[in-house]
Parts: C-alpha cells; sequence; structure tokens
C-alpha cells in the first residue's frame, strides 16, 4: 500500500537518503531502525510529502504525494519526532484545533476526541495546558492528534524519544492495538529492543542507505553466530579473561566481554567446561540470542548506539 | 478556503490564551490614551489640576486688580498669593524678593509680579514681572500662554484707556476731546450707542470707573466689541469634548495597532519553533493557506483593536466617533492593511522570533516618534516632519485627526488613504517574493 520507489534526498553536500526502496503493505507494523542521523526523519518527511525528493517518488495505493497533493494526506496519520502541539492550550483545544483542519466539526469531532484521549489514556487531563503535561503525556497526545481522522496509515517517528517507562508501555500498546484493528504503522527508532518487540518487518538504515531488511528472523539469521557469549565483568573475570584467548575474538564492553566461539567451541557444553577450567564461574556466563544490535555491528562495524 | 477559516480560528483561540498579546492589545493602549490625554488637557478620570504659580500684586491700579481677578478664575493656574514664613503663625502675601526665592529653590515653577509701576495713570504699557526657573522652560512657555490668555481676553477692557492715553499724549488735550465728540457722533449714528454715556466713558482719563460702570454693558465694551472682536474660540475641533484624548487616541491606537499585528504575524516563528507550522503543512494544509490565514486574521485584529480603542474613548471620554464613522471605518481598515504589510515584510526578512522583535521594536518606535503617535509633529523641526512623511504612521495619525477633529469628509483624507495603500502594495509584494522563495517556511 506504501510505495517508496529510489529517493534520494540531499541537503547541500549530505545525502540524507541514498536511493532508498520499501514495500510497506496495508496492516504491517514495519520498522525502521538507525541510528542518529540515519536519515528516519528525512524519510518520513519525503512520505508524507513535507519535502520533495530530488529522485524518486512515494505513492499510497497507487497515488504519488507531492508537496501540492494534499488531499492524499487525509489516509496519512503523522506524529511527528518534535512534540508539535500549542503548549499554551489545553490537550482539548489542540485536538479541537487538528481535528477542525482535518474537516471533522461538531458531534462527529466530540465523539473523535473522546475516543482518542481515551485511547492514550488521559481523558481526565482534557483541559489541561499542554505546557503542564510530562514529557510522556505530550507524547501521548502528539499521537493523539494524528489519529482524529482515522487514518489508514500512521507514520511514527521515534514516538518514544524522551518518555517514561509507564508512557512508553502505553504507547506500545497503544500501537499494536492499532495495528491489530488493521491500521499499517511505519515506526522509526534507534532503539533496537522497541524494533524487535514491535515490528513485524523492518528495515536498517545507516547513512541514508537502506543496509538490510526483511523480518526478525531473516536479519538474525544473516548473521554467522545467531547467538553470543556474555561473561560479565568482575574483578574476579579481568584476571582471568587472558587465558582464554586461544577461544576465540573476544571484546570488551562497558560491563561484559563478548566472546566469539571458534568452530571448536561450537558445542555450549564444551565452552562451558574450557571456561569453568580457566577459573571462570558459570554465574558469570550467559549465552544469549543474537540482537538487532549484532545484525547492526555485523553490517557497519558500529554500534547503534553511537 | 475552509482550512483558512480553519487556520484563522486558530490563530483567534491562540491569541485569546495570550494574555500578555491581550493587554498589550487592548488594556495597555486604553491606559496610555487616559494618561496622554490628560495630560494634553482632557476631562476623563477627574479634574485636571491646575498649575500653582505665586501671584504678586503691587500695583493699585484698577487694571491690576481686574486681571489679577481673572487670573483668580484661571482654568489652569491656580494664584498662590500668601505663604507661612518659619516660626509664625499666620500666612502673609507674597512680596517680590519671597518670590523670586520660592522660584529659585524650586519650590514652586513660577512667579507673576505686578509692581507698582504695573500701569501707571501716565503709562500706556501693562509692566509684568514673570519669573521662572529655566529648568521647566516648557512647564514656563505653557503658564506663560495661559496667563497670555487670560490677560488678552481682558483688553477690550483695557485697550480704550490706553488708546486715550496715547492720543492725549501725541495730539494734546483738546484736540483730543475734539476727536472723540466726532467720533461718538459717528459711532452713535453707525453703532446704535447712547451717545451720552458713551462721551462720558470715553473722555474719562483714569481708569477707576472700570469697575463701577458694569463692564460688559458699558459703552466702550460695546463700542470695542463691535469694533475689535476677540475670537477666543478654537477655530479647529469646535464641538470637540475632548481635544487632548481625541488628538492622542489616534496616535496610540497606530502605534498598539503596529506592535500587536507585528506580534501576530511573527507568532509564525512561534509556530515553527513549536513544530505546529510543520505539523499543518504535514496535513492538508498548503503554505499559501497559512499565508492567507495570517494576513486575514492580522487583519481582523488590527481593525478590532483600533475599533475598541475608539469605542474606549467614546465611552470615556465623549470622543465623537459615530459622526463621521463611515469615514473613520475606512481609515481603520486601511490603516491595519498598511500595518499588516509592514508586519509581513518583518517576518519575511527576519529569521527568528528574537530578531524579527528586535527589528520591528526599533522600526516601531522610530515611525512612532517620527509619525506623530506620540505627540503632534508640529512641534518638531521642519526636516523633521518632512521626515515624517515617509512613515505610515503620518498618514494614517492625520487621517484620524481629520476625521475625527477636523469632522472633515472622505474627500480631505484621500491622500492619506491613497499614501497607505501604496505602502501596503509595495510592503505586502515583496515580502510576498520574499515568502515565495521559502525563506520563511
Ligand atoms: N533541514 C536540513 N538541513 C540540512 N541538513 C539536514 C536537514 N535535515 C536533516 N539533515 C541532515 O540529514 C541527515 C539525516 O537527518 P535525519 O533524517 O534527521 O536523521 P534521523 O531522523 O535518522 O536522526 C543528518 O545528517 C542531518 O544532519
Ligand atoms: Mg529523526
Amino acid at each position: 500500500m506504501l510505495k517508496i520507489k529510489n529517493i534520494t534526498k540531499s541537503f547541500g553536500t549530505i545525502t540524507a537518503l541514498d536511493n532508498i526502496s520499501l514495500n510497506i503493505e496495508k496492516g504491517e507494523f514495519f520498522g525502521l531502525l538507525g541510528p542518529n542521523g540515519a536519515g528516519k526523519t528525512t524519510l518520513i518527511n519525503t512520505i508524507i510529502g513535507y519535502l520533495e525528493p530530488e529522485l524518486g517518488e512515494v505513492s499510497i495505493d497507487g497515488e504519488v504525494i507531492t508537496v501540492e497533493n494534499t488531499q492524499l494526506r487525509k489516509k496519512i496519520g503523522y506524529v511527528p519526532q518534535d512534540i508539535s502541539l500549542y503548549l499554551e492550550l489545553s490537550a482539548y483545544q489542540n485536538l479541537k484545533i487538528f481535528g477542525s483542519i482535518f474537516n471533522l466539526s461538531g458531534n462527529e469531532l466530540e465523539t473523535k476526541i473522546t475516543e482518542v484521549m481515551e485511547l492514550v489514556q488521559l481523558s481526565d487531563r482534557k483541559k489541561d495546558k499542554v505546557k503542564d503535561f510530562s514529557g510522556g503525556m505530550k507524547r501521548r497526545i502528539n499521537l493523539a492528534v494524528s489519529l482524529l481522522h482515522d487514518p489508514k496509515i500512521i507514520l511514527c517517528d521515534e514516538p518514544t524519544v524522551g518518555v517514561d517507562p509507564q508512557s512508553r508501555n502505553a504507547i506500545f500498546e497503544m500501537l499494536h492495538n492499532l495495528n491489530k484493528t488493521g491500521k499499517t504503522i511505519l515506526y522509526t527508532t534507534h532503539y533496537m529492543e522497541e524494533a524487535e518487540r514491535l515490528c513485524s518487518r523492518l528495515a536498517i538504515i545507516d547513512n541514508g542507505k537502506i543496509i538490510a531488511q526483511g523480518t526478525l528472523v531473516d536479519l538474525i539469521n544473516m548473521l554467522e553466530q545467531k547467538e553470543t557469549i556474555k561473561i560479565q565483568k568482575t574483578a574476579f573475570t579481568q584476571d582471568h579473561i587472558k587465558l582464554i584467548n586461544d577461544m576465540g575474538i573476544i571484546s570488551e564492553h562497558d560491563f561484559y566481554y563478548e566472546l566469539i566461539v571458534n568452530d571448536k567451541y561450537k558445542q555450549h557444553s564444551k565452552t562451558f567446561i574450557r571456561l569453568e577450567e580457566e577459573g571462570i564461574n558459570n554465574e558469570f556466563v550467559q549465552v544469549s540470542r543474537a540482537t538487532l544490535e549484532d545484525v547492526f555491528l555485523n553490517l557497519t562495524g558500529r554500534s547503534l548506539r553511537d | 478556503m475552509k482550512n483558512i477559516y480553519h487556520l484563522v480560528v486558530k490563530d483567534i483561540i491562540r491569541f485569546l490564551n495570550d494574555k500578555p498579546a491581550v493587554l498589550l492589545t487592548f488594556i495597555v493602549p486604553m491606559l496610555l490614551i487616559t494618561i496622554f490625554g490628560n495630560v494634553f488637557g482632557g476631562k476623563g478620570g477627574g479634574p485636571r489640576s491646575k498649575t500653582n504659580i505665586i501671584l504678586v500684586n503691587k500695583s493699585n491700579s484698577v487694571v491690576a486688580d481686574l486681571i489679577e481677578s481673572k487670573l483668580d478664575t484661571s482654568k489652569s493656574l491656580r494664584m498662590i498669593k500668601k505663604y507661612l514664613p518659619e516660626n509664625a503663625k499666620d500666612s502673609i502675601f507674597f512680596d517680590e524678593e519671597t518670590a523670586k526665592e520660592f522660584v529659585r529653590t524650586g519650590k514652586i515653577m513660577a512667579a507673576i509680579v505686578m509692581p507698582q509701576d504695573f500701569f501707571l495713570d501716565t503709562s500706556s504699557a501693562l509692566r509684568f514681572k514673570f519669573y521662572y526657573d529655566p529648568k521647566n522652560e516648557i512647564e514656563s512657555a505653557i503658564v506663560q500662554g495661559a496667563m497670555q490668555q487670560t490677560i488678552m481676553t481682558q483688553i477690550p477692557k483695557v485697550m480704550p484707556i490706553i488708546m486715550k492715553r496715547k492720543a492725549i499724549n501725541y495730539i494734546g488735550n483738546d484736540s483730543t476731546a475734539r476727536f472723540y465728540r466726532d467720533m461718538s457722533r459717528t459711532v452713535t449714528k453707525y453703532f446704535g450707542v447712547n451717545s451720552d454715556s458713551f462721551m462720558q466713558d470715553l473722555t474719562r482719563v483714569d481708569s477707576s470707573s472700570l469697575f463701577s460702570s458694569s463692564t460688559d454693558t458699558s459703552a466702550e465694551a460695546n463700542f470695542m466689541g463691535n469694533i475689535i472682536q476677540f475670537e477666543n474660540e478654537q477655530l479647529v475641533g469646535v464641538e470637540i469634548a475632548n481635544p487632548g484624548v481625541t488628538r492622542s487616541v489616534g496616535g496610540w491606537a497606530i502605534m498598539f495597532l503596529l506592535f500587536s499585528i507585528t506580534g501576530a504575524a511573527t507568532s509564525l516563528f512561534e509556530e515553527k519553533q513549536e513544530g505546529t507550522l510543520k505539523r499543518l503543512l504535514c496535513m492538508t494544509v498548503s503554505r499559501a493557506d497559512i499565508l492567507w490565514s495570517k494576513y486575514i486574521y492580522s487583519t481582523m485584529l488590527g481593525v478590532i483593536q483600533l475599533l475598541v480603542l475608539f469605542v474606549f474613548s467614546w465611552a470615556f471620554f465623549d470622543i465623537d466617533i459615530f459622526s463621521n464613522f463611515f469615514n473613520l471605518m475606512i481609515i481603520v481598515i486601511v490603516s491595519a492593511m498598511a500595518a499588516v504589510s509592514f508586519a509581513m515584510l518583518i517576518t519575511s526578512t527576519t529569521k527568528t522570533a528574537n530578531q524579527a522583535n528586535g527589528v520591528s521594536m526599533l522600526l516601531i518606535l522610530v515611525m512612532s516618534a517620527l509619525g506623530g503617535s506620540w505627540f503632534p509633529i508640529q512641534f518638531m523641526p521642519e526636516w523633521m516632519q518632512t521626515g515624517a512623511k515617509a512613515t505610515m504612521t503620518y498618514w494614517s495619525v492625520e487621517a484620524f485627526l481629520s476625521v475625527l477633529w477636523r469632522n472633515g469628509p472622505l474627500s480631505s483624507v484621500y491622500t492619506n488613504i491613497v499614501v497607505l495603500l501604496v505602502f501596503t502594495v509595495l510592503l505586502n509584494t515583496y515580502s510576498l517574493v520574499r515568502f515565495r522563495n521559502g525563506r520563511v517556511f
């Protein structure tokens, strides 16, 4: 339903989007994962028709989006990355203003406002000024505004930045439910946990390029090693880590060492026995499934976080 | 179209929720109109305060007494004649030296002294002494003006005496008597005055009769009144209840119009900052919708603001806005449009709200000072009066004065309207080009 075809967009010398193509099907919860500055917001801006790409085109149900074709945007609910609300006005006034732009009025608008306020669980704060809300509450209103006109596609640009865990979970749950009722969702984030938890399919973007896409399983399967071994960093393990150099490649992180074992230790039992022999107790060792973080590291040689 | 309507409604809601903006648009100008209206003479907000000055009357002349009694009833001056010396129980009359001392030490702004030789029986001129502190030069000028006005109204009464004395000095008693006899015949014939009483009055050489013969019905009053007419009447703004406020309401209204409209237009920057502008543009709103809505909203706000201020001055200061209401409305609308074009120029040529505020503040203050918002431009040197014509403030303020003060017809403000429209078209064209080049959003 949403087709992104060979989009290129640059700002001066920076190529923010470099020949990007994506196909998002109806009812999908599609994730766009990438570090800061990867080009996620620029892509969303192009999809909504706020920015004009130099090359390529975006279409919804076969209709091409342009800066001029504003009516097509009625199909899209856009949740900006930054809180975009009239801070001096109440939540209700905000919803009323933005609702009126989508030609909602009277009872229809009131019903819609009540509905979305319940959805974001802020019905009791309707009359309060947005500026008095917490970061998480602002985020939820920011989202509520985009749902007023019952869009088919929801574009969420990092909707959980600066949000307390409670609001974050509320947002997750909300989006999950919306997706279940048939809404197509495009969700950008730089948190791989969010992408893993929410998205049925995802694309990884870096430096304006899509470097991988598929389901979570597809992406993990790109890795040679589907599991990683982490050794907790303690005063004790620090002394013994040198002794297991021959087991494979050891990388040092803030709180743990990551061990990528060579063929000889493919079986976990062998790994654990060897570590025990070298004096590294099992309680410091953890085997975990590879994550999108590992996929990103594998593809770019960098961590998602920096 | 619907979008523009909804955006205008949005701007109105935002305005009403912005208390400082409402205050600056309506309440502050009302206060200033009240204050300045009273300074330049008005009656709203209680009786006007009088300026105290010392009066020392050393003369025995009746003329001096006449003038003193007239000064006593002055509306703008209060005559202080006595003071309480240190360690004394009763206050005593000022003498010239004490009066001078009071002025010198700043206890009082000015002193008038009518000395003993104020109007000697042989002299033909009045001798006043006026003492003032140059530090209060402006106030002194006002006091002197008020004094002159008071004294001038007495001239018809003093004039015949002075004339007679001059005549005696120049042509001698006999010739003078003959002259007056001929004169009285002529006057009786043409002005219908009783010849005997007229003659009696005319030939009196001393001035003691000024009070005894009732001045208004006396012959010479009739005579002088018939020949010399002192029209103390204002020739312009005849039926104006409150000239001071009438003058200041237009000026202050225009200045605050510029402020409020610039605020309205530069709220674009705020909306850009808030992200709400982008959000609207990501909905079904186009950039043209945004611009149109700002134009319409700002013009509306300006018209409403001006109307509220005029209605305020009607309600509290009896300014007559209704007898020339149609013309007033035309000027209100044209002024609002011109102010909007100014605000759009600022918006399209600056990049941030701070820049816009700084630049507009500076320009509005200069335009207001120069264009006559604060004081009549007649107070300014000629070159500044010429410069005033480059400001849209000048053309608006003058137009308001024309319709409110002179009650002028629309034709009297054609030039003003045309000049304001030219400003509007030029500035709007320029800023539209800037907007089109996408510098602001
Ligand atoms: N308006 C702009 N002008 C110049 N450069 C921009 C602009 N918007 C984004 N960029 C640049 O484009 C790149 C992608 O930015 P963005 O899409 O915001 O990344 P993300 O949302 O993934 O963090 C960055 O290098 C950013 O600096
Ligand atoms: Mg972003």
